[in-house]
């Protein structure tokens, strides 16, 4: 299967996390780069400019900003272009599904098919075979995932907003090893710890992320909330919000629940949770006897 | 009148474009451009201090790390005083040096080896960056794109199992440097002084050098010959260099940032002069005696270039087993610092793979105020004038027909995607 990677305003963070996928080596055998922006492809830049033939998965990555001019050419223009010919669109990382950090800097910039939540309707022609693939980075997993996935011609469910499901049905929370902290309610977390979670005080944006962060393991072996980073929410359209190391809240109780918890059946449960307080949990886990 | 090309430089971080003046068959004046900024210093305006531990790295995807041990410092520093122990500092100079090391043989395998032409087999680049990233997350949680370094500390807590895995793995990175790179033993080869030694080992750096030598190419782009370094402590010292002339202290009163019409990039220099900054300057300043030798035959052209880079990779390495012997693991991973400053002002320098990297950050009222970030890009590719041209410009000018310029170019290691303004 032929790729093609354009990438529009971009940090190059996607690009590196596919270099990180475990399996890379293995995994490129099945696949060819008409172009990408490090690694060595079959055609030049100014070549993909000028129009190239064969790409069978476009790749964009990147926010798209109104009068972007790539080198010789508008972004735009190389998009639909290669749009036209492709049998499958992802948009890889938040900044290309969503806008992402960089929409922040400007007016007018957006993601390809969303600006934050709303749909913008401009490249509606090719929404269907569009798929998103948000993330600040992407997990490699799932590109690298996904792209075998359509090469065997496998049907991929998605989300409403196209995220297939194999990798953003589950919550970040799901599998973070703060998770008991979170079940009994206890809301003390300190920095520099094994124990504790983020949801009460840290802004802990896990329990409502569409993301296996927390499932397949980033780098094959840790996570940020594992490690005792508050999960920022990077998959999601709104990100980056605004004072991301707090938990905003509304009389004591956070003001975001986790998905689809009602407010006031997660009241019910904090009161039962609480009453439990199980004494190892106060105590640093290396020292419990 | 002067005949002149645009080309377009790809295959770095981003894309630069590049307008080339000729006289005859001579590079008489070269322009760098880099076509578009993401605005990062403008989208941190108004923020919380904190959310810049999570918007910098993104300020490029190679260096990320490097933007938020520069954000931690610039943030600590707007503080009184910030109780950090020496574990979490040792932590975050180990996480930082194998960014670095990743980098470097990124660049080497992936840009260096196929512009002479050499076999460049791209898992020797990946296995090594790969490994690196894995060590960062031990420690870091994920790579790239972490926030684990907060004023205080590290988020997480570092156990000896982490460090098992940690140090199986930079055995590993050991032997892949000498399976790859050059074939000798690191100890040895830090104090190495003679070229002729480097070239008689097996390995791709002696290859690539040797080659280089074959085409005549080692005084190929030589530049200002002015070096510069901003971060101390670590495994680097600060100091500027030029020619051989060494000054050791350096005061950012006297950094100066212009802005481009028609250019991403600011450019910047230092009491009115342009500096080269990265791996070259850090040796010239700590006075490595290889790469002075490459120095005194070559000058500060492409061949001390791209062997000043690589061999920081075997220093690199000593070090990381340094900071793990010297891990004292029961010392507390973070210290609360206490609320944040109202008001404040504050500066983060880190030594980033490409040279000097400067964080400044003005709080005004809980709030980020102003921001302003001083990458290795804009020391090497700014663009100066004729009579006073930038490094990277100054190494292309005089060059021939024949002479390598896309090389003599991406040996300063180019990278588009830091436009910050
Ligand atoms: S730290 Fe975050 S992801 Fe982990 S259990 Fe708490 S809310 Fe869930
Ligand atoms: S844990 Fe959250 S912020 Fe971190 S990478 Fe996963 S989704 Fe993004």
């Amino acid at each position: 299967m032929r790729l093609l990677w354009l990438s529009a305003l971009s940090c190059n963070g996607n690009v590196h996390s596919l270099l990180n996928y475990p399996q890379y080596e293995q995994w490129q055998k099945g696949f060819e780069w008409l172009y990408h922006p490090l690694l060595p492809s079959l055609h030049t830049f100014e070549e993909v400019e000028d129009g190239v033939k064969g790409c069978d998965v476009l790749i964009v990555d990147g926010t798209l900003e109104q009068n972007l001019l790539k080198h010789r050419r508008p972004f735009s223009e190389l998009l639909e272009r290669y749009a036209t010919e492709a049998k499958h669109i992802l948009t890889v990382g938040t900044c290309a599904t969503f806008g992402g950090i960089f929409a922040k800097g400007e007016a007018g910039r957006t993601g390809v098919h969303f600006c934050g939540e709303a749909r913008r309707g401009e490249y509606e022609w090719f929404w269907q075979k569009s798929i998103s693939l948000p993330g600040c980075p992407v997990q490699p997993e799932a590109l690298a995932g996904t792209l075998s996935l359509l090469a065997a011609g496998e049907p991929i469910p998605l989300d409403e907003l196209r995220r297939p499901k194999y990798y953003y049905a589950y919550t970040v929370h799901d599998g973070c090893t703060r998770n008991e902290y979170f079940e009994y309610k206890i809301d003390e977390h300190r920095f520099g710890t094994l124990e504790g979670c983020m949801f009460y005080e840290h802004g802990c944006q896990g329990t409502y992320t569409h993301g296996s962060c927390n499932k397949i393991l980033w780098n094959g072996l840790n996570s940020k909330t594992r490690n005792g980073q508050p999960c920022m929410g990077c998959t999601e359209p709104d990100f980056p919000k605004e004072g991301l190391w707090s938990t905003p809240k509304h009389m004591g109780i956070p003001v975001r629940m986790p998905l689809g918890v009602p407010r006031r059946a997660y009241l019910t449960l904090a009161g039962i949770a609480k009453a439990f307080r199980i004494e190892r949990f106060y105590k640093p886990l290396m020292e419990e006897e | 009148m002067a005949r002149t090309r645009l080309e377009l430089i790809e295959k770095i971080e981003g894309e630069a474009e590049v307008l080339y003046e000729y006289e005859g068959e001579r590079i008489s004046f070269a322009q760098i451009r880099f076509l578009n900024s993401r605005h990062i210093e403008k989208i941190l305006q108004g923020r919380e201090p904190l959310d810049a531990l999570v918007i910098n790295p993104r300020v490029c995807g190679i260096c990320g790390h490097a933007h938020l041990i520069a954000t931690v410092r610039a943030l600590e520093d707007c503080f009184e005083r910030v109780p950090l122990s020496q574990k979490a500092e040792a932590v975050r100079e180990m996480t930082l040096s194998l960014e670095l090391i990743q980098n470097h043989f990124k660049w080497f395998y992936l840009t260096v080896l196929p512009l002479l032409g050499l076999e460049a087999p791209i898992q020797r680049a990946l296995e090594p960056s790969r490994l690196a990233g894995e060590m960062i997350a031990l420690m870091a949680g994920q790579y790239p794109h972490n926030s684990y370094a907060i004023p205080g500390g590290i988020t997480g807590e570092i156990t000896p199992v982490d460090l098992l895995e940690f140090r199986a793995r930079l055995e590993r990175l050991k032997l892949l440097f000498r399976q790859s790179l050059i074939d000798v033993d690191l100890e040895a080869f830090v104090r190495c002084e003679r070229i002729e030694e480097m070239l008689s080992k097996e390995g791709d750096l002696p290859r690539a050098m040797r080659h280089i030598l074959k085409r005549g190419w080692e005084r190929v782009g030589q530049s200002l010959d002015h070096f510069i370094v901003f971060g101390g402590g670590g495994l680097f010292t600060e100091g500027k260099s030029i020619g051989t002339r060494l000054q050791e202290s350096i005061n950012l009163r006297y950094l100066k940032e212009e802005a481009l019409e028609g250019n991403a990039a600011k450019r910047v220099s230092y009491r009115g002069r342009y500096y080269e900054t990265g791996p070259l300057a850090r040796a010239m300043v700590l006075k490595t005696p290889l790469i002075r030798e490459a120095h005194r035959r070559y000058k500060d052209s492409l061949f001390s270039r791209i062997l000043a880079r690589i061999c920081e990779v075997p220093r690199l390495l000593r070090y990381l087993e340094t900071l793990c012997d010297g891990l004292d693991l029961s010392e507390a991973s973070y210290t609360d610092p206490g609320p944040f400053p109202a008001s404040a002002q504050g500066t983060g320098i880190v030594e980033a793979a490409r040279g000097s990297l400067i964080h400044r950050v003005t709080i005004e009222e809980g709030r980020i105020s102003r921001y302003q970030i001083v990458t290795p890009t804009q020391w090497n590719l700014g663009n100066g004038t004729r009579e006073n041209p930038c490094p990277a410009q100054k190494a292309l000018m005089g060059l021939q027909r024949n002479d390598p310029a896309e090389l003599v170019f991406k040996a300063f290691d180019v990278c588009s995607v830091c436009t910050t303004k």
